[in-house]
């Protein structure tokens, strides 16, 4: 009964004060790294799925695992390897002698919260077998459709500066990441307070849940009620516009693109405690979500081109008449 | 207060396709001093250089301005002025607009600093002087030409940038411009086939130059030969042949004042045809210094210098004012003929140059008036008092003329040529001589009107017939002047001839009998109190002008004016209901919301820097921290962004208080 009734929204402020918890909670692990952190968040709360891209050690997987621990419950972690099938992911029928039947075991996709690690260096049919289930929320095993848990994230990681022996993504597949984040390198600070932290153990054994997967739930919810007012929206038309004007663009960035950046800006305003996006939530939003899916010519750095056409474009005016 | 290192972007200065309306712009101004001026160099380097200007600046368009940078700009200019002195007061380079390439250099140096819109601007609106400037010696149907593309390349920045900035979506409406351009192409077709077309310039009491645009190519009506003959080494003049004259410059002539630029004297009539009796000529070196020519007339006011640059090739004939202290042509001699008209041995190809030193006669009226009858014995001068060809009719008309002012020579001068200027009108439409018809009595019993041959030839036969002595004289009239320029420009039409007068005590003196010219075009420096030129350089402003043309389209004049009316009523129609049409929109806006981005306006300028385009209300708070109203400005931005985007805007009375906070 108490399902029936329509749930009261999740206030803005209360919002604000649980992904706080959730931040704070990561940051007893992770030292620093506000941005990347929050951008990984509001990924989870936007119910998109994100790739951290940098080199080896700096933090990704452990970010992504304790996001994880700290929204409670299930974790899987797919290591991928150029020999993963894709039933490794999405599990397999296996014949049960006793019963002469066969039982389904479900594979590591059926959790919560899915860590993807160096995704690029499964081959193509796994790694696409992989994003169908991140696009659809359900995969399809032996003609019986069956769908994934709610809420379901994939945190993917990748190491963008290794060649040998990867499958770099291709861009359509890039495209199903809402954002993407680098996790750069950490401040002389930031460095001895993770050794610091590491002198007699792993904190991470420490880590507790502080949200529920209800309150993750109701945080999408709310995250889907934040108003984005026409001006916003004529603002992300005009920016992918001006992006698609660029000469220097080859693959300019999809509708999919502009609804994730609506989406991701709805969520990064929650974090403010805001339910209204505003444009500056967009400015800053627009390199994460859009600079890894653009194809550029040439030696032009997406993030580059980006920077200018935000110094370019104009505000639709305050003024409506 | 601090600023930020960088400019505010705005997508005017970002604006790549505005740029290059304003560097096409440029363009323009320096094709006309290059298609004007045929003065090549400056506008070529100052092309080259704005084209480096326009990338640097665009370039550095973020950077604020360097000292170094500059003194580098200033340094230029002080260049550009260097040669500008050396080319117009030292005449080193031999430009031939330096005030247009003055202007050039400018425009490409400055290009280096474009950095706001009104830089921008002012590049335009120089561009324009330019053209302008190179216009000065040409109005035809390529100025027009030009002066649209410039005003495009204004359209084209005003659209990139303005138009950017605000926002504006523009479309150009493909099909109401289509039917818009073929309904005036058909109304034009139209127009050509029913209005019917003028056979004369209107008549009355106005007046109307019109200009005529056909360049005269030298074969126009039959039989073929223009009023005066301009091309070709002929001798001759003849009433009898009938031509037109265009538009075209002949020649520029540099010079001190404004005379008449004579030519080739005619002494002896008859059947129409004036041709010149007394044939040989002196053998001059090419430089003829003043101690050649002998002394000048006894009370001359002083000598001025006249440059002539020839535009199209002429007879060589020296056209320039008389009496002559010293000239210089670039030929390999000259030879005088008795007239006094130097002449070279080929013709004068377009682009020669030469200059003649020129007296200023003392031709007042007063000192005019002193000169006594001339008193001939028998055969001498005859050719200059030979009238047999004028009828007798024609002697007793020119009796009548000067009837009770017979007291001087000066007297029956001036009443001659007053009669003619009263009684005849001038027309450059009139029919052709009957055979068997003198061409003077056509003139002066059948036409009653006539161009400058025929009044000349009249007032020279009729002056011969009443004792004094006359002859023609062909050549230019001034042209245009301009006393700015100190130059004037020779087209076509200025093609005149006149009279000679003798005066026992002052030798030939011009008589110019034609209407609407004076009557005794004697040289005088010009006015020189400023702007005296102004009112010259718009030829066609005359009053009457317009009424007159229309009159001349008939019932069919009413088009134009209801063309305009119908414009005007349906610009205000469209401007009101816009105006309804908002003002219905705003008040259906929140009441606070107005007043709030009024507010937040004045905000803005109060603190001295307006947002820019791209800066979100945040940000330009965060760049305005040392602003005064600070404090203010927090609250006001976080209201604006509930109001735009949240759509809670605030109530008038929390508006009205906030604005009370303001110091």
């Amino acid at each position: 009964m108490a399902s029936a009734t329509p749930q009261p929204a999740l206030q803005p402020q209360r919002a604000a004060e649980l992904l706080g918890r959730l931040e704070s909670n990561v940051h007893r692990v992770i030292v620093g790294k506000n941005e990347v952190v929050r951008l990984a968040a509001a990924g989870l709360v936007a119910g998109g799925h994100v790739l951290l891209q940098d080199i080896p050690g700096t933090g990704k997987t452990m970010l992504a695992r304790v996001l994880a621990t700290s929204v409670g419950g299930t974790f899987r972690r797919i290591q991928c390897t150029p020999d993963l099938l894709p039933s490794d992911i999405t599990g397999s029928s296996v014949f049960n002698q006793k019963d002469l039947t066969f039982e389904f075991v479900p594979g590591p996709i059926f959790a919560n919260v899915v860590l993807a690690d160096e995704v690029n260096r499964a081959t193509p049919r796994t790694q696409s077998a992989l994003l169908e289930a991140m696009g659809e929320g359900q995969v399809t095993i032996e003609g019986v459709t069956r769908q994934l848990e709610k809420p379901f994230f994939v945190v993917a990681t990748q190491n963008p500066t290794e060649f040998h022996g990867t499958y770099p993504l291709p861009e359509s597949q890039l495209d199903r990441f809402i954002l993407a984040a680098e996790m750069g390198p950490p401040t002389d600070e930031e460095a001895m307070e993770v050794l610091a932290r590491r002198e007699h153990g792993d904190p991470i054994g420490d880590l507790r849940a502080v949200l529920t997967l209800q309150e993750i739930s109701d945080l999408q919810e709310a995250a889907l009620r934040v108003v984005a007012a026409p001006a916003i929206r004529a603002y992300i038309v005009a920016l992918l516009n001006a992006i698609r004007a660029r000469p220097e663009v080859q693959l300019p960035a999809s509708m999919r693109a502009g609804l994730y950046l609506q989406r991701a800006a709805q969520a990064w305003a929650l974090f403010a405690g805001r339910d209204f996006v505003l444009p500056d939530d967009i400015k800053r939003l627009v390199e994460p979500v859009l600079a890894h899916r653009l194809g550029m010519r040439g030696r032009t750095k997406a993030r580059e081109m980006l920077g200018e056409v935000l110094a370019q474009v104009p505000l639709p005016p305050l003024r409506q008449h | 207060m601090k600023l930020p290192r960088l400019l505010p972007a705005s997508p005017v200065e970002e604006s790549l396709s505005g740029r290059v309306f304003v560097y096409l712009g440029f363009g323009i101004g320096c094709l006309g001093v290059a298609i004007y001026g045929q003065d090549y160099v400056v506008p070529a380097v100052g092309l080259a250089i704005a084209a480096l200007g326009h990338i640097v600046s665009y370039r550095g368009r973020r950077q604020k301005r360097s000292i170094s940078g500059q003194a580098l700009v200033a340094s230029m200019v002080f260049a550009s002025m260097a040669y500008f002195l050396a080319d117009s007061v030292g005449a080193i380079f031999g430009g031939v607009m330096p005030q247009a390439n003055f202007a050039i250099l400018l425009v490409a140096v400055t290009s280096f600093d474009l950095k706001t819109r009104r830089n921008c601007y002012s590049s335009l609106w120089i561009s324009l002087a330019i053209l302008y400037l190179a216009a000065v010696y040409a109005w035809d149907y390529l100025f027009a030409v030009l002066a649209g593309v410039w005003f495009v390349c204004l359209a084209g920045f005003w659209a990139a940038s303005h138009l950017r900035r605000l926002g504006a979506a523009f479309r150009l409406p493909a099909g109401a411009a289509a039917v818009a351009l073929l309904a005036a192409t058909g109304i034009g077709v139209l127009a050509f086939f029913f209005i019917p077309q003028p056979q004369a310039f209107p008549s009355g009491p106005l007046v109307v130059s019109l200009p005529t645009f056909s360049q005269f190519k030298g074969e126009i009506e039959n039989p073929a030969l223009p009023l005066v003959q301009i091309q070709g080494s002929t001798n001759t003049v003849d009433l009898r042949y009938r031509g037109r004259l265009g538009d075209a410059p002949v020649m520029y002539v540099r010079t001190g004042a404004p005379a008449y630029w004579r030519g080739l004297v005619f002494d002896t009539y008859s059947d129409g045809v004036w041709t010149s009796s007394r044939r040989g000529g002196t053998p001059f070196p090419p430089y003829v210094p003043a101690r050649l020519l002998g002394p000048g007339p006894d009370h001359n006011l002083g000598t001025f210098v006249q440059t002539f640059r020839l535009l199209r090739t002429l007879p060589g004939v020296v056209n320039a004012a008389y009496p002559i202290e010293s000239l210089y042509v670039p030929v390999g001699q000259l030879a005088r003929d008795p007239y006094g008209t130097f002449h070279t041995p080929g013709v004068l190809r377009a682009g020669q140059t030469y200059s003649v030193v020129s007296y200023i006669p003392d031709l007042s009226a007063a000192r005019l008036e002193q000169d006594p009858m001339p008193q001939f014995e028998s055969g001498d001068v005859a050719w200059d008092l030979e009238y047999t060809a004028l009828s007798t009719d024609a002697r007793l008309l020119a009796q009548h003329a000067v009837e009770g002012h017979t007291a001087t020579e000066y007297d029956i001068v001036t009443a001659l040529t007053s009669w003619l200027q009263d009684n005849y009108r001038y027309s450059l439409e009139i029919g052709h001589v009957r055979p068997g018809v003198d061409a003077v009595d056509q003139f002066l019993f059948v036409d009653k009107k006539g161009y400058c041959e025929q009044f000349a030839t009249a007032a020279a036969l009729m002056l011969r017939s009443l004792g004094i002595p006359a002859r023609l004289a062909t050549g230019y009239s001034t042209g245009t002047y301009d006393p700015v320029l100190n130059q004037s420009v020779v087209r076509e039409r200025d093609a005149h001839a006149w009279v000679e007068v003798f005066f026992p005590n002052d030798g030939w003196v011009p008589l110019d009998p034609s209407p609407g010219y004076a009557g005794l075009p004697a040289t005088k420096f010009p006015d020189r109190w400023a702007a005296s030129g102004i009112a010259r350089l718009i030829p066609h402003l005359t009053i009457g002008a317009a009424p007159a043309i229309l009159a001349s389209a008939g019932f069919l004049g009413v088009i134009p004016p209801a063309i305009a009316i119908a414009l005007v009523v349906v610009l205000a129609y469209a401007w009101l209901r816009r105006r309804l049409v908002r003002r219905r929109l705003r008040a259906a806006d929140p009441p606070g919301s107005s007043d709030l981005l009024d507010l937040y306006d004045r905000l803005q300028k109060r603190s001295g820097r307006r947002r820019a385009p791209p800066e979100t209300p945040l940000e330009y708070w965060g760049l305005m921290q040392d602003a005064p109203d600070e404090a203010v400005l927090e609250e006001v931005t976080q209201a604006v962004n509930e109001g735009a985007y949240a759509g809670r805007w605030p109530e008038r009375a929390r508006v009205r208080e906030l604005a009370e906070r303001l110091s």
